[in-house]
């Protein structure tokens, strides 16, 4: 089979790229191996929440700039013409978010810590600074669903000084729901209210018990397939109403996932759900195909290759007990050779294996036995130098890496 | 240090894989609609570790899986979830039902009622026998029974087309099913037909016993492994004649290929990789410049594909919607991949219904909204699930490719080759 690019990885950056690319034209193949960590999304986006000394960013486009060499924002170019880029990307896949590339707002973690982000979904709650634009919430949860600590959420928001209730709710069909504790996930309670009619009682449940309260917080599960009912929910409560996001699976996260792929798929690319790519033929210091653990016998043959395998949990990476390496394409991976030294004993610092990935030169070719390989690209996560969590940067590197190599592709 | 350490997975179905992540339930058809049901992840590596210990942790909720494998396809870990489920299950045997039985034994209940079509289906239609069905057998009344042919495909190519067949210089065979041979013989016509225009000639398999994914549904392993060497045996003799064992439904090709040796131990190594479905093998031997095809320029039709749950786990649909696009007059429409709800005989039960139609709404809204003349799919109760629930008729991507070919052009294309 013959594309213009293939790409190796189906999550937030190998769509990106993928959709980026389509919409110009290219005929392009993504190989996902099964579903991404879009699945444990917050419903918000990072460009950078923190500097490299951990101190929180107001203006990312500015804060970027002192990032040190090493990290593959320094890659990326304009960083806020690629931001403004991915932004437009998202709203024509039907994904609406608030945000700005040089100014972050903060959200509410599900424990209630508040945290700085680029982009956020509509109808979730943002605020600037540590001020909540009301007087007293009514902390929402569903009777018997365990993925929403109320008590350090209220905590959180008490510190902001507003007053806040928790308010236990609940419909008929949420009962029935309960019979199965362990599957009384957002997801499957997103699927449970699927549809208007329920969303309109569940309203009228949020009216009768909001009381007082002058804004009105939920979990965020409702809205899986696009965010119609979230919104008719918000229309019909009678105070400002806003979701928070909850320990995972996340509502917010899969529909993004659909979202994404509906698009990659309505401008004509190929998405191969759960396949895995296994090893790339090379002539010379060119990727010519690669073979995937599923289509056994067809090559998918391209001008060029992406890839956007993630970290070490999507399997981009893998260790064992003596060195970390690519296992696609056995390409240069940057680390440290000395095993000791990739872990930190204390949990909460920087860990240094994070910062572990496939080398890549200025443009984001990656690098096999020392020679640049001159159509394989890296984007997202497999990419050295990014501490993600240290620097809430994530999605950012997702994204921005990705229309990056979707650029210089083009531009070829 | 390294020597004395565990470098590879060592249990099976990648079960200790497993990160906890949850990702699976978010695609389990089942536990979405029915809460009743433990889940993927629960009634598959969590619920391991405690039949591991002691097997009488088995809960019997898990006969509502499905066997779909949407999990498996979810999961970013590699777990094989369903097949932990399915293995859970037959190391927990119960007596199958006679309803079960019959249900299961697609073949036997199928050459039965193809002897006395008319009246099977006149019966099968009736008030009084969906009665009786439905309360003695508990098979659903509201189900509509897949009609029976008057005369077996098999009888058919043993008749009209098998003497031909000979005369070709390529050949492949052909593992037909219980669905083509009793209930659908068109659909063998339809392969015939193209395969003989590319030149190739279509033979039966010496011996062809109903693949088992009925009975492995329905707890009979046994019959299962039987029915599964048998085949084995008929494949490895056709494979030694330098033929690829073809088959025109997803789901007989993945339990042949997967299950056989995942779950009933039956030894398919030496046939694996001849045994394809029918639109693979003529994608590959177009992408590799073996045949050519050429389409009617009258043909026109608007179609939906829709991708069966076992055609998702064997991530082939690309190679059925490649081989669909190539026809200039077919307007081919994506349906979003979910599964119908019928799940083989699953749907048939009564206790299984209403889970089955409501898994299957969101598929149907889709269908309704699509606004084709026709859906197309790779398996066969599918087939009867969609046309059911929507009355949309439901067409094999092989029958939309013979019944779109220009035969004569194709017959002077492959001369030849
Ligand atoms: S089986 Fe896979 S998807 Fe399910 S919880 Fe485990 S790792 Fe996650
Ligand atoms: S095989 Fe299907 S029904 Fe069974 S647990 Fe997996 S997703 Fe659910």
């Amino acid at each position: 089979m013959k594309f213009n690019t293939v790409i190796m990885g189906g999550g937030l950056s190998g769509l990106t790229c993928g959709i980026a690319l389509a919409k110009a034209g290219q005929k392009v193949a993504v190989v996902a191996t099964g579903q991404s960590s879009l699945h444990f999304g917050s419903g918000s986006l990072d460009l950078l929440g923190y500097d490299a000394q951990g101190a929180v960013v107001t203006n990312p486009v500015e804060a970027i700039k002192a990032l040190p060499e090493s990290h593959p924002y320094n890659k990326v170019g304009d960083v806020a013409a690629a931001a403004a880029q991915a932004q437009t990307l998202l709203a024509e896949a039907g994904i609406k978010v608030n945000g700005r590339a040089t100014a972050n707002h903060n959200r509410l973690t599900p424990i209630g810590a508040v945290k700085p982000a680029w982009l956020t979904l509509d109808e979730y709650l943002t605020f600037d600074g540590d001020k909540l634009q009301c007087k007293k919430v009514a902390l929402m949860n569903i009777i018997g669903y365990l993925d929403f600590p109320t008590k350090f959420i209220a905590e959180g928001l008490r510190k902001m000084d507003v007053e806040v209730e928790v308010k236990p709710i609940t419909l008929h069909e949420l009962n029935e729901a309960r019979k199965s504790p362990t599957e009384m996930r957002a997801t499957n309670i997103a699927k449970v209210l699927g549809n208007e009619e329920l969303v309109m009682h569940l309203a009228a449940e949020i009216n009768s018990k909001a009381g007082d309260a002058d804004m009105v917080l939920l979990p965020a599960v409702l809205g899986i397939k696009n965010d119609a009912l979230a919104q008719l929910l918000k229309e019909q409560v009678r105070v400002p109403m806003h979701f928070v996001a909850t320990i995972p699976p996340s509502v917010p996260g899969t529909r993004m996932q659909a979202l994404l792929r509906k698009r990659f798929e309505a401008l004509g690319g190929t998405f191969l759900n759960g396949d895995r790519a296994v090893k790339g033929t090379f002539a010379g210091s060119m990727l010519k195909s690669i073979e995937t653990e599923k289509l056994e016998g067809t090559k998918l043959e391209a001008e060029n290759f992406v890839l956007a395998t993630g970290s070490f949990m999507g399997r981009g990476l893998v260790s064992d007990y003596e060195k970390v390496y690519e296992p696609v394409l056995g390409l240069d991976v940057d680390y440290i050779a000395d095993r000791t030294q990739w872990t930190r004993d204390n949990v909460f610092e920087a860990q240094p294996y994070m910062e572990f990935g496939v080398k890549t030169d200025a443009q984001l070719h990656t690098v096999k036995d020392g020679k640049v390989l001159a159509n394989v690209y890296a984007v997202g996560q497999v990419l050295s130098g990014n501490n993600k969590v240290k620097l809430a940067s994530g999605e950012g590197v997702d994204m921005l890496t990705a229309i990056t190599v979707a650029n210089n592709i083009i531009k070829k | 240090m390294a020597d004395q350490m565990q470098l590879n997975n060592i249990s099976e179905n990648n079960f200790e894989q497993c990160l906890k992540c949850s990702i699976c339930t978010v695609y389990c058809p089942v536990s979405a609609v029915n809460p009743a049901y433990p889940g993927p992840k629960q009634s598959g590596p969590d619920g391991e570790r405690y039949r591991l210990k002691d097997p009488k942790f088995f809960n019997e909720a898990l006969k509502m899986c499905l066997n779909c494998k949407r999990c498996e396809v979810a999961c970013p870990s590699g777990v094989n979830v369903g097949d932990i489920i399915q293995k859970a299950r037959m190391n927990n045997p119960h007596k199958p039902k006679l309803r079960d039985m019959m249900l299961a034994n697609t073949d036997f209940v199928g050459s039965m009622a193809t002897m006395v079509a008319p009246i099977t289906n006149f019966a099968l239609g009736l008030g009084v026998s969906k009665a009786v069905l439905h309360s003695v057998m508990k098979i659903d009344k509201h189900r509509t029974f897949p009609a029976y042919a008057s005369q077996k495909f098999e009888t058919w190519f043993k008749k009209n087309a098998a003497a031909d067949q000979d005369k070709y210089s390529k050949h492949v065979s052909y593992f037909h099913g219980c669905y083509v041979n009793y209930n659908f013989p068109q659909l063998g016509k339809d392969l015939v037909k193209i395969m003989n225009a590319c030149g190739y000639g279509v033979h039966l398999l010496d011996k062809e016993k109903c693949c088992g994914t009925a009975l492995i549904a329905n707890g009979m392993y046994d019959q299962a492994k039987r029915q599964g060497e048998t085949n084995m045996e008929s494949m490895r003799s056709a494979i030694a004649k330098g033929r690829t064992v073809v088959t025109t439904s997803s789901t007989c090709t993945f339990t042949m290929r997967d299950e056989y040796t995942h779950l009933l131990e039956v030894d398919n190594h030496d046939v694996r990789d001849h045994l394809t479905l029918a639109t693979r093998f003529l994608f590959q031997l177009l992408d590799d410049g073996k045949i050519k095809l050429a389409f009617r320029d009258d043909y026109k039709k608007r179609v939906a594909y829709h991708t069966a749950c076992h055609m998702e786990r064997m991530g082939w649909a690309i190679y059925s919607t490649s081989l669909l696009k190539m026809i200039p007059g077919l307007d081919l429409v994506m349906l979003e991949s979910q599964c119908c709800g019928i799940s083989g005989t699953y749907g048939f039960k009564r206790e299984n219904y209403e889970t089955s139609q409501k898994i299957g709404d969101s598929l149907f809204n889709a269908i309704a909204e699509a606004d084709v003349e026709a859906v197309t799919t790779d398996c066969e109760t599918c087939k009867w699930q969609i046309e059911m629930s929507t009355g949309t008729p439901v067409l094999n991507p092989i029958s939309i490719i013979a019944d779109a070919l220009d035969v004569e052009k194709t017959i002077e294309l492959n001369k030849n080759r």
